[in-house]
């Protein structure tokens, strides 16, 4: 039964849902945005745009898996690396121009900002699941 | 204080996505969302009152 509601549910999102939960996820408020929600696309983009740009102002860094990482200190990479991954083009701008990479540990605010930064992403991933489920219709 | 602020700051921009994602109507986000900045900020002063007490050092 569970099968049947999960094939039901599947069979019926709409191409447009998975194009709109993409650039939600791209651009924090698009998703929102591109559907008409103006009032939701801007307090969400604003506060996940704003949450970001604070983290990196506290002198938080990203994370990300380099080469020299082995082992265990992949997981303790990658794990937050994801939840920054969630900020979209913000992240992938900032890995391209090499920006929030350093870390700024003598800062007071360096765990703030960190913080900040991650909960951005986590934000997101929200704001893309929302954005996703109005445009299969399964929210209002 | 001003760890307290950037810690407010925290709470307010959470719970601006946490009401707007929330199921209801604008009156129901509206009052979920403040209501999560209230609990934001009540755990942290209870927690920040627990910590003082301990013995860390």
């Amino acid at each position: 039964m569970v099968a049947k509601q999960i094939e039901r549910s599947t069979a019926s999102t709409p191409p447009r849902a998975w194009w709109i939960g993409v650039a939600a996820w791209a651009v924090p408020g698009l998703g929102h945005l591109l559907q008409k929600r103006w009032g939701r696309g801007l307090l969400l983009g604003g506060a996940v745009w704003g949450m970001f740009f604070v983290g990196l102002a506290l002198g938080g860094h990203l994370f990300r898996v380099s080469g020299n990482d082995q082992g265990f200190s992949i997981i303790l990479q990658a794990l937050p690396m994801v939840a920054n991954i969630g900020s979209g083009l913000l992240y992938i701008v900032c890995w391209l121009t090499n920006t929030g990479f350093v870390e700024q540990a003598q800062r007071v605010t360096y765990e703030y900002g960190n913080t900040f930064l991650l909960v951005a992403g986590l934000l997101n991933y929200l704001a893309m699941l929302d954005a996703f489920d109005i445009a299969a219709g399964r929210k209002r | 204080m001003r760890h307290f602020l950037w810690m407010a700051l925290f709470a307010a921009l959470t719970s601006v996505v946490f009401g707007v994602v929330v199921k209801g109507s604008d009156r129901h986000r509206l009052t979920y969302g403040l209501k999560v900045f209230g609990e934001f900020l009540a755990v942290a002063f209870i927690l920040g009152w627990i910590l003082y007490f301990l013995p860390l050092r």
